[in-house]
């Protein structure tokens, strides 16, 4: 059974990304898990990394 | 060889008196964005500086904390003599005060972690029916006045600054002095805002500013004492029991951080607010717009927020030899982050100077990038919402009923009169 999809919430600012919304502006489809993010990805709104920061998972 | 920006040019990107004219700025940075976009600025009386006027490249720098630090020099322009007299102040440092704003890593994170859970939209979430409320209250005080007030100086002022002192847990009847100190604070040029009441030299300008930190920090004193014996649900009492690696926040550090949230926590807010009717009573059409269609709001408010761009600068400086758009930044060199011009860039910004409510995408700039994003953003959008639903909502046209005026200085600036004449539903 496929996973709900989740939200993920950059630390420093806020941002929210919806993996049931994706980015499309940035290329990201709708229904793109965060684990399928490229590495190189940055926070829209403060640049943050993926791995600089921690993306919590919030409901 | 570096471009060394022409003289006029570079005094005019430094002076309190250009920002409130606006036109000034507004035509430097063009020039700037045209024809040098990353030059050497060497204005009378300072230490030379990078002026970084491209949005693409403020971004470039802001995300990249530890190559350009907030800390090692002066966070704000100051003057060659200024800052040498702070840092015989201030037992070297170039800061008189020591906030997020001043700190690198690994302080900045520390204490940026300390309230970041408190400023994230889920929690203000819990804050809204309240805030609500306060925005009704100040829109029935605007009724009250028949007519005719200065919106800034009687409306805006008020509401975002009551709000982040029921959030410190400031009691109402102290938001007096908390508002005569932050104007102090920020206006310290200006002498309808400063503490002395007139122009100043650079001593007389230092010391008031001392006095109103010392102010600050009395108030402060007494307030973790009471939240450390008492602790309640407000930020007073995060900041007040917070603690780093299991001791409590360092003396200076806690009382800048209340600092910082009394004053950046509702100026910056007031000047976008009061900007942004300020533009709508200049444009009675899009004020129609706004009230009969609601939903225009929010782009209506970041449209307000690069149109007003409140804090016009941040310093930086280069932990290491690098380049950015192909000028050679060398270690140790300071660089101001010229955030009107970001917002006005014509490479991001379609007629960036029109007012445009349904602009979109609108990249501004004004809360920052990378680690020292403005932490208080959400709160600022959240007010600035709730208050425009109200005024929107209760107000039936505004006109501009004198000429408005921007406060005198390089760093926080806005409207401090906005005279309207308006009609209530």
């Amino acid at each position: 059974m496929a996973q709900a999809p989740k939200k993920w919430q950059c630390q420093v600012c806020g941002f929210i990304y919806d993996e049931a919304e994706g980015l499309p502006d940035e290329g990201i489809e709708p229904g793109t898990a965060w684990a399928d993010i490229p590495d190189d990805w940055v926070c829209p709104d403060c640049g943050s990394s993926k791995d600089d920061f921690a993306m919590a998972e919030i409901d | 060889m570096s471009q060394m920006i022409p003289q006029d040019i570079a005094n005019t990107i430094v002076n309190p008196d250009a920002y409130a004219a606006e036109k000034p700025v507004d035509e430097a940075f063009k020039f700037l964005r045209k024809e040098m976009p990353l030059a050497r600025a060497e204005p009378e009386g300072f230490a030379p500086f990078w002026a970084i006027t491209k949005h693409a490249d403020i971004l470039e720098v802001e995300k990249q904390n530890e190559l350009f630090h907030n800390g090692d020099l002066a966070t704000t322009l100051v003057t060659i003599d200024v800052d040498q007299k702070v840092r015989q102040m201030m037992g070297g440092s170039p800061h008189m005060v020591r906030s997020l704003v001043q700190m690198d890593n690994p302080d900045h994170m520390a204490y940026r972690r300390l309230t970041q859970a408190w400023f994230l939209p889920q929690n203000l979430k819990k804050l809204e029916g309240r805030i609500k409320d306060i925005a009704k209250v100040f829109v029935d005080r605007m009724a009250d006045m028949g007519g005719t007030c200065d919106f800034a100086k009687d409306v805006a002022l008020y509401f975002p600054l009551h709000v982040i002192m029921e959030t410190l847990g400031v009691p109402e009847a102290d938001e007096p002095k908390m508002l005569k100190l932050t104007q102090e604070l920020f206006g310290s040029n200006d002498p309808d805002l400063n503490r002395t009441g007139v122009k100043p030299t650079f001593e007389e300008g230092l010391a008031a500013m001392q006095a109103t930190i010392g102010d600050f920090i009395t108030y402060f004193n007494a307030l973790t004492e009471d939240r450390r014996a008492n602790p309640r649900e407000d930020l007073s009492s995060v900041i007040a029991n917070g603690q780093i690696n299991g001791q409590p926040l360092d003396h200076f550090a806690a009382m800048s951080y209340y600092i910082i949230a009394a004053t950046a926590g509702h100026d910056t807010t007031s000047n976008t607010t009061s900007s942004g009717l300020w533009a709508l009573a200049e444009r009675p059409d899009d004020f129609k717009r706004l009230k009969a269609d609601p939903s225009l709001i929010p782009a209506f408010i970041d449209e307000t927020i690069r149109w007003a761009t409140p804090v016009k600068h941040f310093m930086r400086s280069a932990t290491a030899d690098t380049e950015v758009r192909g000028q050679k930044i060398a270690k140790g060199d300071w660089m101001m982050l010229c955030y009107p011009s970001g917002n006005r860039d014509e490479e991001v910004f379609d007629n960036p100077f029109e007012f445009q409510i349904d602009r979109k995408p609108n990249k501004q700039l004004a809360f920052g990038y990378g680690a020292h994003v403005c932490i208080g953003q959400h709160l600022a959008k959240l007010e600035m919402r709730l208050f425009w639903e109200e005024i929107l909502r209760r107000v039936d046209h505004v006109e501009l009923a004198g000429t408005p005026q921007n406060s005198l200085s390089n760093f926080v600036c806005g409207p401090k009169n906005v005279p309207i004449r308006y009609k209530m539903q």
